[in-house]
């Protein structure tokens, strides 16, 4: 007996279709999902589903409280976000990578030489981390857009930020220099809600397996 | 001067209606603690840097300070710590088993969220020197009943055992640092790390995939069979065994209809040595209460002893009383005394008399005209006036 909804928490972005679409395959949809909804909550009372639209960096804020039980978000969200929350399964898409690029003019013997200079990103915590496992203290300037904006007018002198195809970089004259994690969409998980909603989320996760 | 309205990062004040609901579910705790027997003690709020350390692992979590000598002090992060010191050195002679339960706020730096407050006050007993099932039912009917007794009716209580995963690891000779990988990923449920560790190792298909079913094993009693298969090593059934038991024992206690098993709960593994849990409430998005045993924990204080306890959130088993619209505000208001000029006399006889009756009495201070004694009335929250003036004589 299904008696109890499943809010799932879905990004804004590149994820939503491919996320959505997903879903649909295995009947975990509803009337109007889609992106440019202007309903807040999305139900699909005969499924008992309800999902939510929020902004990408969100999604693990929604689920680690427990306003969303299960959510779709990319790994490099996740690991920037630094919540603790459940990851249920790689679903393959929204493939790339996070790395530190710097203008090609400019470009430096070694990472070692970048010590102590400003690096612009919009993953200051995992950029804090890479960093300081190599004994190196950065400025990290915190942008929410555009990174590759910071070289190109004095801001930082190099970026750390995510990388699908490169075209971004290399329209703008800049050069990956490390490569410093994979990242793709996950499935995630609330705790409590992984153990009291055990056979609704266990089966959609069984479900996808099969189809992924 | 800025800030001296603030309170400090992660502390909270109770104001009366929340301190009021506070206090009638920790009061409720202490006697029904007290009603199996357990006795109630206090530690000192500071303690060594190197006693609350002794386990490892939380220094970067503690409030830290200095003594007059330069020695290290700290807030007592939890309770466990404290009562193995205790149990160590004043109660060492005291006969076992040893029941012993607290009501504290504890400390810890962390990023302040609801439910995860720097102060956050537990209830909660340990029970030292027994190391059969018996007694971790105890400990789980306690928790059971103290969920109750606060006035949840919905929750649920999971069961693990970290002896399981520690089985089908050593059953694997897996190298040490590779278990706490895989213990990180279990207790994080990280799962598609876990699959990515495990893969990694080369084990035969259906090895690999045990360890990968681990943070998946969640249900009923029927659960245990499915882990059960899972296991080629002793250590592994013999802890699917001790959860049977564990659960027939907690059926006798009535609280087996709360029960529910998981074996991706394994908690702070440094620690717990057997049966672990933790107790959940729907739309609440964390565990109100957690416990397990702990044999080896006392060693480190210098003999060994066994142990299991668990500890209860205080706020959190609020937050979760107030989602399921469960009120613990008790406080009694039943009577604004007030009184005319020159009835202060009788005024505060007839007060000591409805008190000595069992009323909670607010008699006013000064002398009030009749209107004015109505409003105090209705603005205090008091369900009745008593008004003298010399019409009553």
């Amino acid at each position: 007996m299904i008696d109890e909804y499943i809010t799932i928490a879905l990004p804004k972005g590149k994820l939503f279709g491919l996320s959505t679409e997903l879903l649909k395959k295995i009947g975990w949809t509803a009337e109007g999902l889609h992106e440019k909804s202007r309903k807040l909550v999305i139900t699909n009372d005969a499924a008992k589903l309800k999902f939510i639209i929020t902004k990408t960096a969100d999604v693990p804020t929604y689920v680690e409280y427990g306003a969303a039980d299960i959510g779709i978000i990319g790994k490099d969200v996740i690991m920037e976000s630094g919540k603790d929350i459940y990851e249920l399964l790689d679903l393959g898409f929204g493939k790339c990578h996070l790395m530190m690029a710097v203008p090609k003019d400019k470009k430096r013997a070694s990472l070692e030489d970048y010590a102590h200079t400003r690096v612009a990103t919009k993953f200051p915590r995992l950029a804090k981390k890479f960093f300081d496992e190599r004994g190196m203290q950065m400025e990290y300037i915190k942008l929410n857009g555009s990174i590759e904006l910071g070289p190109i007018v004095g801001l930082s002198e190099s970026i750390v930020d995510i990388v699908e195809t490169g075209t971004t970089l290399r329209e703008n004259n800049l050069e990956e220099i490390v490569h410093i994690a994979d990242a793709t969409a996950r499935l995630i998980a609330n705790r409590v809600s992984y153990r009291l909603k055990f056979e609704r989320i266990n089966n959609l996760v069984t479900e996808l397996e099969k189809i992924l | 001067m800025a800030g001296i309205l603030e309170t400090p990062y992660g502390t909270r004040d109770f104001l009366p209606r929340e301190a009021a609901a506070k206090r009638a579910i920790e009061n409720r705790l202490a006697k029904l603690f007290a009603e199996f027997g357990y006795e109630e003690v206090v530690t000192p709020t500071m303690e060594f840097l190197e006693t609350l350390t002794i386990s490892g692992g939380v220094e970067s979590n503690l409030f830290k300070m200095f003594d007059q000598n330069n020695r290290t002090l700290a807030l007592h992060h939890e309770m466990t710590t404290p009562i193995a010191r205790l149990a160590m050195s004043r109660l060492k002679d005291s006969p076992l088993p040893l029941k012993l339960s607290y009501n504290t706020s504890v400390f810890r730096f962390r990023k302040n969220q609801m439910g995860r407050q720097c102060e956050f006050y537990q209830a909660g007993v340990e029970l030292l020197g027994v190391s059969n099932a018996f007694a971790d039912a105890e400990i789980i009917a306690l928790a059971a009943n103290g969920l109750k007794v606060a006035g949840l009716k919905d929750f649920t209580i999971c069961l693990g055992q970290v002896e399981f995963a520690n089985g089908l690891m050593a059953e694997n000779n897996l190298p040490p640092d590779v278990q706490t990988e895989i213990k990180i990923a279990i207790e994080r449920h990280d799962i598609v790390g876990l699959e990515k560790i495990v893969d990694a190792l080369n084990l035969d298909k259906a090895a690999a995939d045990s360890l990968k079913k681990i943070p998946k094993l969640h249900g009923g009693i029927e659960i245990l069979e499915t882990a059960c298969a899972l296991a080629n090593n002793k250590k592994s059934i013999d802890a699917i065994n001790n959860l049977e038991e564990i659960y027939k024992l907690a059926e006798i206690y009535g609280v087996a209809d709360k029960i529910a098993f998981d074996l991706g709960i394994i908690r702070d593994f440094e620690y717990y040595t057997g049966m672990v849990f933790e107790a959940y409430a729907p739309n609440v998005g964390y565990s109100l209460a957690g416990g397990g045993r702990y044999d080896h924990m006392l060693k480190d204080f210098g003999l060994a002893c066994p142990a299991t306890g668990f500890a209860l959130g205080i706020e959190r088993i609020l937050t979760a009383c107030e989602k399921q619209g469960i009120s613990n505000d008790v406080r009694a208001k039943d009577i604004y005394l007030s009184y005319s000029e020159g009835k202060f006399n009788a005024a505060i006889k007839r007060a000591l008399e409805l008190r000595d009756a069992g009323k909670v009495v607010e008699l006013s201070l000064i002398a009030q005209s009749k209107v004015d004694a109505e409003k105090s009335q209705v603005d205090k929250g008091y369900s009745e006036l008593i008004y003298l003036n010399d019409l009553d004589f």
